[in-house]
């Protein structure tokens, strides 16, 4: 195959595959101005959402927007001790010997990253909502009522906290995967003069994982990325109701499942479409931000080690 | 070389896509003139007009029907940019779309449905309610469920002191509009027009004691996991999913708990509100079925609708009257579990629409 025709057959797929990204934004903005021209700011400023059908209702997003925000900040600030001790359990931890339990332990962490969101939201609304609803908000509620956070009575386990743990599980293994291969990238020469100084194991973790900060950070924002697009997962699990996550232990909205929830029927009310499609324009917009940032940061962790 | 190759390799496909559709030509599964009916909408009719779309088959066997629930506003917007055969919908066509499609469509109710109030209260059997009840229940100002205004409908009911959690759908739908259409025919001052609506702004979620789930089967899983709930779910899901159902005082003054007999009866006490042809304006009268007058009557009992053209291309004119007028008589002995058949009067005012149908331009 000659140099030329080889790049002829391989640029039109990928000129088509980066462009769906433009396409798709493109096609997202122009169905969300006719809401942005109705609503103008209100659209994130406003937290009231009113149906009606036959006339513009009154939509604002703020609430899931509100929501989308907290759950995923909860998540994200769950999942990182979370995966961060996992990547020092089978980097530092297990011993040496052990590498077949090791790569057992790591594929089964892969395999949560693969796997169908659904399932992680049929088990968080069978086993996990019911579970902390009974046991940790109560606890929550009754002994640190007097935070904010967790002022209100729980009445269900179907709230924005529960949204937020069942993410925090869900992006883990993301985060874990990042990590541990920036670790795994840290040049052998850096660990043995670490070593040789004499460290602690505690100290010595601690400077590796200073050096693996970039990808730590690059993975809270890929893994916030994520959790704030998770629509079916918490969707189940949310509670799906107008109100404020002011409070961690009562339910609220996101704005993916808002979506969810809204689209089937969407157009019986006017207007109420093109509202859901600018909740997924933001979205994108916070994906593409999150995973840009997260992106750069990885790549000065690369050139670094 | 490579192109060559390539050149060989696209012949080759479009060699087998042309033999594959000549063969997809000859051996159809189906009967060699079969006539196709696309349908879309209401999800609430989707299981019957399933079961109806496979044994129709056994009368008129060159008569394929496929319908997907998409809702009953995908089905109407669809409907009228003519995009599919016939839709279905709960709710008929607004007064203001008929005017627009007046004289082209008829509008049949299929089936009655019914929806349930289901709780979840442990020891407390034969809940009685009433809509200014619920009204307040679903506004949030009945906190508890030993509330005077409950235990007075229920002076023997053992009810406990616990913090009512409130379920309602998150997703919008036709059994939010009939659950909050009783609520303000019946409770009119507690429960205003502007909460009535398939997806209305819940006053309840405002004390973090309301819930949203999706679809009747999210709501029937948060009244089974959480105890001391209420919500409202289709008849049918309810009896599934052995829930307590709750009696509801109708028009009468009397506490009827779902079933099909009641059901039946609030349709026949409707009949008298609705228009005289399907091709009517059914956007008024239709929901007279709701909370409707006469003794034994269910107060939440609803109607769905199956919309087709009055004109259409060519031999799918036939098929369409072939099918309404199955469902108007076999159909209507093969009513899935949960739904319940149409009273006789209706069928025969039904049947009406076959002469309406017709060839375009013929």
């Amino acid at each position: 195959m000659s140099e030329a025709r080889f790049k002829l057959l391989v640029a039109p797929p990928a000129i088509v595959s980066s462009a769906i990204l433009v396409l798709l934004f493109i096609v997202l903005l122009y169905y969300s101005l006719p809401a942005i021209r109705e609503y103008g700011l209100g659209l994130l400023a406003s937290p009231t959402w009113k149906p009606v059908e036959g006339a513009p209702g009154e939509y604002g997003l703020l609430i899931p927007l509100a929501g989308t925000l907290v759950s995923a900040v909860i998540a994200v600030l769950l999942a990182m001790p979370l995966a961060l001790a996992s990547v020092v359990f089978t980097e530092e931890i297990l011993p040496r010997g052990l590498h077949r339990w090791r790569e057992a332990f790591v594929s089964m962490i892969d395999v949560m990253t693969g796997l169908p969101t659904i399932v992680y939201g049929l088990w968080g609304a069978a086993v996990l909502a019911p579970l902390l609803g009974d046991t940790l908000y109560k606890w929550l509620h009754s002994s640190l009522s007097f935070i904010p956070l967790f002022s209100c009575q729980p009445t269900t386990g179907n709230t924005i906290l529960t949204a937020g743990v069942l993410l925090a599980i869900m992006i883990t293994p993301f985060i874990y995967a990042v990590v541990r291969e920036s670790y795994r990238q840290i040049p052998r020469t850096y660990k043995e003069a670490a070593l040789s100084l004499g460290t602690t194991r505690y100290e010595y973790v601690r400077i590796m994982m200073g050096m693996a900060k970039p990808a730590i950070l690059a993975g809270a924002l890929i893994g916030f990325g994520r959790a704030a697009g998770e629509t079916v997962a918490v969707a189940l699990v949310v509670g799906n109701t107008f109100n404020m996550p002011s409070c961690l232990l009562a339910p609220s909205y996101t704005v993916s499942s808002l979506i969810a929830n809204q689209f089937a029927n969407a157009q019986l009310y006017p207007l109420m479409l093109n509202v859901l499609v600018s909740g997924g324009l933001i979205l994108l917009l916070i994906g593409i931000a999150s995973n840009i940032l997260g992106i750069m940061y990885l790549r000065r962790v690369r050139y670094v080690a | 070389m490579v192109l060559k190759r390539l050149a060989a390799l696209l012949l080759l496909v479009a060699a087998s896509m042309a033999l594959l559709s000549y063969a997809g030509q000859r051996w159809r599964p189906e009967a060699p003139d079969s006539i196709v009916l696309h349908g879309e909408g209401s999800s609430f009719l989707y299981p019957q007009v399933q079961a109806w779309s496979e044994e129709v088959r056994s009368t008129y066997p060159w008569l394929v029907v496929n319908y997907n629930p998409t809702g009953s506003g995908a089905g109407q917007s669809a409907f009228i940019k003519r995009v599919v055969d016939f839709a279905g919908s709960d709710p008929p066509l607004t007064g203001e779309a008929w005017e627009r499609l007046r004289g082209k469509v008829v509008q049949l109710p299929v089936v009655i449905g019914m929806v349930a109030v289901v709780y979840n209260v442990p020891g407390v059997d034969g809940l009685r309610l009433n809509a200014e009840v619920l009204a307040l229940i679903y506004r949030g100002e009945i906190e508890y469920w030993d509330d005077d205004a409950i235990a007075r409908l229920n002076p023997t009911a053992n009810l406990p002191h616990e913090r009512i959690i409130v379920v309602h759908r998150s997703d919008s739908s036709g059994t939010t509009q009939v659950f909050t259409l009783y609520l303000h025919k019946a409770a009119p001052s507690l429960w205003p027009q502007e909460l009535v609506g398939k997806s209305p702004d819940w006053p309840v979620d405002y004390t973090g004691r309301g819930i949203g789930g999706k679809g009747n089967q999210g709501v029937t899983e948060l009244v089974k996991r959480n105890p001391y709930s209420i919500g409202y779910v289709e008849y049918a899901y309810a009896v599934k999913e052995g829930l307590s159902i709750a009696l509801l005082e109708n028009r009468e003054g009397e506490y009827v708990a779902p079933s099909p007999e009641a059901a039946q009866e609030a349709a026949r006490n409707a009949l008298g509100s609705l228009p005289d042809s399907p091709d009517g304006d059914w956007s008024r009268g239709f929901d007279s079925v709701i909370y409707a007058p006469g003794r034994g009557s269910y107060p939440l009992t609803t109607w769905s609708f199956l919309l087709f053209y009055k004109e259409y291309p060519g031999p799918e004119a036939e098929a369409v009257r072939a099918f309404i007028g199955w469902i108007n008589t076999e159909g209507q002995k093969r009513v899935v579990e949960g739904y319940v058949p149409i009273p006789e009067e209706l069928r025969s005012l039904n049947l009406k629409a076959v002469e309406m149908i017709g060839v375009a331009g013929g």
